[in-house]
This record gives C-alpha cells, sequence and structure tokens, in this order.
C-alpha cells in the first residue's frame, strides 16, 4: 500500500520526458535561452529613458570669457549641444517652433558680475510639454551646476542656480541600471508563463493529460515534473541575461548573486505557477497562449513599477499591484543589483512572492484535481 | 478466487451538474471475457470506461474491478488495469523507446522487468522496428499497437480499450483484433467501445448503451435472437417504386421492425404468419429473401424502438 501522494520517481520520469520534448524541439529552446537575452539587449538600447544631445539655444547678451566658459559646461556635459540662435526671434521662438529644447539666457553683465563677485544671473528656460523628457534634464542640472561652479571660480553653495539634489545608487541616473534588471524581470517572467501554460495545455488538447491520469501518477508529480525542466531552462536564462546586463550594458551588481538567484528562483517559481494556472483553466493552448500573454505581459510592463512608479499610481492600483509577482520581483532585483540590499529588507517582497506562487499552485491543482471531466 | 467476476458493477451512475451522462448501469464481466460497449456517440460508453479505469469517481453506485473500489479514489483501480484512450496514443516527438520508457517510469516498473515486458510485447504485437523509430513515421495501425503495449507494460489483469481502432485502415482494424483475442487467450479480460458493428460482432458479450441507459447485454446471438425473435424479409424491390408499398408494411400486424439497407428493405415479423399475411400483396418483381439479423438490425431496433 502506497499512501504517499507523492512519489519522486514519477515526478522524474514525467520531468525527463519533458526534457525529450524540448530537446526534439530545437526551437522552443532557442527560443528560451535566447529570446530573453536578444530582448534585454533589444530593448535596453531601445527603451532608454537618458535624454541626450538636448538641443540649447544660448542667448549670451554678455559674449564675456564667463559666458563663453557657463557654455562650454553645458556642452562639455554631453547631455547639451549648444547652438546659436539662428532665427529673427531669438531662444524663446526655437523653443517654441521646437527647434530647441532648451533656451539659455545669459545677461549682459554676466562676466563683470563674476569677476567683481556680485550675483549673477543665467535662466535656463526648458521645453515642458512632455514633462518625463523635462524631468530627466532637470536631473542634469545640479551636476551642471557644480562643473559650473568650479570653472567659474565660485564656492558651489554660493551660487543657488538651482536646488541641490543628490541622486543615490544610480548617481549618474544611468537609466539603463534602472531598465536592464526590470526587463529582465518582465521577459522571464513572460517565457515562463507562456512555456508553462503551452506545456500542460498541450497535455489537454492532445488527450495525453487523460492517459497519464489513468496511471498511478498523481496530480502533484505531474505539476512538479513539468515545472521542473521549464524552471530550469528559464534559469538559465536569467543567467544569460545577468551576463548580458554585466557586460554589455555594464549594470553594477552591488548585491549578493546568491540572494539574487533565490530572487530569481522564487519569482519564476511564480510565474510557472500562474501559467500552470492558466493552462489549467483553459486547457487549450490558443487561448492558454493569449491569456499568458496579457497576464504576462501587460501588468509586468505597466503595473510593476517598470515604467511608471508604483507609488504615484491611484490607490487603487497600488493594492492592484501587490497581486503581481512582477511588482515583488522587480522590487527586489533592483534593491539587490543596484543598493545591494540583504535578505532583511527584502523580506517583504521574498515572502508575497512566495505566498503568491503557493496560492496559484493551490488553486491549479484544485482545479486539476476537481476537473477531469470535459 | 478464478471464478471472482473481473468486473462488478451495480447500479453505476455519474451526474456533471444535472446531465446524468451514465444512468444506474449494471452488469458483470468474467475474467478473460471481450466485453463490448456499443452505441453512438454521447451514449456513455467513454464516460463509464473512465470510471471504471478510476479517473473518474461515480456519483453513486458501485463497481468492483479486480476486486477493487473506489475507496482511495481509484488508485489501487489505476494500478490493475491498463487504458488505452480514443483521444491519444503515443507522443509524435519521442521515439518508440522514450514513449515505452515514459510509461514504465509513470508506473514505477522496475527497469528490469519493463525491458523483460517490452520484449514480451513486442513478440505479441510482432513489432521488429528499431526502439529509436520516432512514432510520428510509424502508420496509424502499427501506433495503435505500440500503444496497446505500452498500456499493457505492467502486465495489467483487464484492459480497457476506448474506440482503439478509430482511424484506422480495415486491415489494421482486423489486425487490431486478433491481438484482442490473443490477449484475452492469454487469461486477460479485454473491454473495448466501438460504434463499428462488424468489431461488436467479434465481442464475447455486448453491452449496448444510449444516452447513459445500458439498454441491452448479451451475446451477439442473443442479442440477436432477443430483439428478433420471429424471422426476417429482405426485400429487393430491384430498382422499382418501393414507397407504396412500404408505408402500407409500416401498418402490417406482426411487424417489428422496417429499415432500408442500402436499395433494399428489412422486414422483421412477430412470427411466420404474420410475415405471410403481411408480403401477400407483394408486387411480383419484389424478390424476397429470408435473411438473418446484423447487429446492426438489433442496434436500429433496439435504440429507435425506444425513441419511438
Amino acid at each position: 500500500m502506497e499512501a504517499s501522494f507523492f512519489n519522486i520517481h514519477r515526478a522524474y520520469s514525467i520531468a525527463r520526458k519533458e526534457v525529450m520534448h524540448i530537446l526534439r524541439d530545437p526551437f522552443t529552446l532557442a527560443l528560451t535561452l535566447g529570446l530573453p537575452v536578444m530582448l534585454v539587449t533589444f530593448f535596453g538600447y531601445a527603451i532608454d529613458f537618458e535624454v541626450r544631445n538636448v538641443k540649447l539655444a544660448v542667448s549670451d547678451r554678455d559674449q564675456g570669457p564667463a559666458a563663453r566658459r557657463l557654455k562650454e559646461v553645458f556642452s562639455a556635459s554631453g547631455y547639451f549641444s549648444v547652438i546659436q540662435p539662428v532665427s529673427a526671434s531669438g531662444p524663446a521662438g526655437m523653443l517654441d517652433s521646437g527647434g530647441a529644447y532648451a533656451a539659455l539666457f545669459i545677461e549682459p553683465d554676466f562676466s563683470r558680475k563674476i569677476k567683481g563677485g556680485a550675483a549673477a544671473q543665467a535662466q535656463l528656460v526648458l521645453d515642458g510639454s512632455d514633462n518625463s523628457k523635462a524631468a530627466a534634464v532637470m536631473g542634469y542640472l545640479p551636476g551642471i551646476q557644480r562643473a559650473a561652479a568650479g570653472k567659474l571660480g565660485l564656492q558651489a553653495a554660493g551660487e543657488p542656480f538651482f536646488a541641490e539634489t543628490r541622486f543615490l545608487y544610480n548617481p549618474e541616473l544611468n537609466s539603463r541600471w534602472f531598465t536592464v534588471p526590470g526587463l529582465a524581470a518582465i521577459i522571464i517572467g513572460l517565457l515562463a508563463i507562456l512555456l508553462t501554460a503551452l506545456t500542460v495545455a498541450r497535455e489537454w488538447e492532445n488527450g495525453s493529460m487523460e492517459l497519464l491520469l489513468s496511471t498511478p501518477v498523481r496530480p502533484l508529480e505531474i505539476i512538479a515534473g513539468k515545472l521542473a525542466p521549464y524552471g530550469a531552462l528559464v534559469l538559465a536564462g536569467v543567467f544569460f541575461v545577468y551576463l548580458v546586463s554585466r557586460l554589455v550594458f555594464g549594470v553594477p551588481f552591488a548585491g549578493s548573486l546568491p540572494l539574487y538567484l533565490a530572487a530569481c528562483l522564487l519569482f519564476v517559481t511564480a510565474a510557472l505557477s500562474q501559467g500552470l494556472l492558466i493552462s489549467v483553466i483553459t486547457r487549450q493552448q490558443q487561448v492558454a497562449m493569449q491569456l499568458g500573454m496579457i497576464t504576462g505581459l501587460l501588468p509586468s510592463m505597466l503595473l510593476s513599477g517598470f515604467i511608471f512608479p508604483v507609488e504615484s499610481m491611484p490607490k487603487f492600483f497600488q493594492y492592484l499591484t501587490m497581486l503581481l509577482p512582477p511588482r515583488w520581483f522587480m522590487a527586489a532585483a533592483r534593491g539587490i543589483t543596484l543598493k545591494g540590499a540583504d535578505l532583511g529588507e527584502l523580506a517583504i517582497p521574498f515572502l508575497v512572492l512566495g505566498l503568491l506562487s503557493a496560492v496559484m499552485l493551490a488553486l491549479a491543482l484544485k482545479k486539476f484535481k476537481t476537473d477531469l471531466e470535459p | 478466487m478464478k471464478a471472482a467476476p473481473a468486473l462488478e458493477v451495480k447500479g453505476l451512475s455519474i451526474k456533471f451538474g444535472d446531465f446524468t451522462a451514465v444512468d444506474k448501469v449494471s452488469f458483470s464481466v468474467n475474467r478473460g471475457e471481450i466485453f463490448g460497449f456499443l452505441g453512438a456517440n454521447g451514449a456513455g460508453k467513454t464516460t463509464t470506461i473512465r470510471m471504471l479505469c478510476g479517473l473518474l469517481e461515480p456519483t453513486s453506485g458501485s463497481a468492483l474491478v479486480g476486486g477493487l473500489g473506489f475507496e482511495d479514489g481509484g488508485l489501487g483501480i489505476k494500478k490493475i488495469v491498463g487504458y488505452m484512450s480514443q483521444k491519444f496514443t503515443l507522443y509524435n516527438d519521442l521515439t518508440v523507446g522514450e514513449n515505452l520508457e515514459f510509461a514504465a517510469g509513470l508506473r514505477k516498473l522496475d527497469p528490469a522487468y519493463a525491458v523483460r515486458r517490452r520484449k514480451e510485447l513486442f513478440a505479441l504485437i510482432e513489432f521488429t522496428r528499431p526502439l529509436s523509430t520516432v512514432v510520428a513515421s510509424l502508420p496509424g495501425g502499427i501506433k495503435q499497437e505500440l500503444a496497446l503495449a505500452a498500456a499493457m507494460l505492467h502486465d495489467p489483469e483487464i484492459i480497457f480499450l476506448d474506440e482503439p481502432t478509430s482511424g484506422v485502415a480495415p486491415a489494421s482494424r482486423a489486425r487490431f483484433w486478433t491481438l484482442i483475442r490473443r490477449i484475452t487467450g492469454l487469461g486477460k479480460t479485454v473491454i473495448v467501445t466501438t460504434h463499428y458493428m462488424d468489431e461488436a460482432e467479434q465481442c464475447g458479450r455486448i453491452a449496448l448503451m444510449r444516452t447513459g441507459r445500458l439498454i441491452a447485454l448479451g451475446s451477439p446471438e442473443e442479442l440477436k435472437s432477443a430483439a428478433f425473435p420471429g424471422p426476417m424479409a429482405e426485400l429487393n424491390f430491384n430498382g422499382r417504386e418501393a414507397s407504396d408499398f412500404i408505408s402500407g408494411l409500416q401498418n402490417a400486424a406482426g411487424l417489428l421492425e422496417l429499415s432500408p439497407h442500402g436499395m433494399r428493405w428489412h422486414a422483421a415479423f412477430s412470427g411466420k404468419a404474420a410475415m405471410g399475411a403481411a408480403l401477400a400483396g407483394l408486387p411480383p418483381y419484389v424478390s424476397v429473401s429470408l435473411v438473418k439479423p446484423s447487429l446492426e438490425d438489433v442496434f436500429i431496433r433496439l435504440v429507435e424502438g425506444t425513441e419511438r
């Protein structure tokens, strides 16, 4: 009499069969290993919140040495390219026409006042119509201010061009450092959801699930055997994405690698469970694929904090995001890679990821058991 | 022990919501028997078989499969029966060897034992191709035979075959039935569903199902004589007008069954006297011969009889 509800040998048989399926289908294999790297590289370059070569129209009514040095500071920063106003309407007109994005006005006595130690004024006007771009440019200003103060021989504190802001963890506000770990989360999550949803739905669709269930194999063994190979495959994808982030994008890695791996493992488990739940509910590859795409991609893109910070969402959406594994992994991944956060600081994301996985697995298992008949 | 039936089913029912898929079915099957389920799609054959394999738990009634019930959720039953579903046989992208290894792994068979069984079964089904053959490249009939071997790898006493020959060429169907007889010759019990009448004729006993109910049970001969106690005439109108006479015949006393068979009509009567009276006014161009009723006639009579 065998009372156990889980037998490792049977789960292993299922896993081994799944590996054979994967090996027979080089397309899936290539897709799983290659796609995340490809997408991270592709999007890593394309999704760039950084703004470079902002066209800066300068109205220099001083024409003195200090004004020239100030212009040099802007152009040397790499963020601005200084253009002389060519239109008759001056810098303001160029802002209106879109010929320039920012305008710098230097007052007539700028050089003389600097030399005399008096308060000199220069005004920077930004096109605020694209607020994320304006915010990015604003972010560069403190650095430029500091550079200008040095160049002009002033004490930094004594020259209140702009409010003092310091960016922690990502001092250059390099948006790729921020984007790439998040992207990895989205792509790996999506892949894990899709692969599982498809593989389990396939067994339902072609009728082999019925045959599996006609043997003493238990649902939990089927689930474990099905998830394990895809989990390993997706983790291999995680590794490649890690390499690309480090080597191609130079994303710093401040935290502990084992902790990061644990976070990935938890997140992949959550995504696999989500895929499993989808496939158990839909039982059709087509529907499973669509549902996987929608539930895997949209929330993680829009609601995980990848693009829009969770804190600035309406209250309802803030609560909604708590049900989404990518939101928690996003927090954990960024915390570990950029901040070097430890397990104590990430206890909540870790716990919630584990809890979400457990709930989805339990639901899938329940549906699996109670719902054999078509 | 030998006398104990392989299957003992009493008042077995299953409901899905309000829908009663199988309604109080009772029968028993002896060891070594070929027991067939005959019925249209949706008659409840597959659902009955699924319950008897331990895949579905009955809503009410009882079933002992090889002496085991559903107390453990069908787990014990699953261990002692073999099941071949109509929808799926083997994984096409895997090789023959991999498929059989998988089947052995699911049942935790000892590897040496699995290899021995595989060789025995390959001899039984006369399979000689290499183990590394990818299933997708095999003809349908061979695939079906291999699926049977996979279902029998753990040497089950009772084997359930759910429309094992659907979509298979006629020659392969005949071959498959040779295999079934070979298996029962070894003392195994085979329960098979079909909607082919010629296959049903080969069963030791047939259970006729309709809308979840068992409407007749017996050997093919028993079913025929029970449904048609009197003679059956085959009327051949030789291509001439039949409808006038047929519509008259429909109201004849003692007519049990009147059904078209291609260009001919089969008319069954309760007795010889009734037949003589009914066919008295037959036009001279109609040739009449006495035929033995086929299972198809039985099926039509029983199924349509309950519809009227």
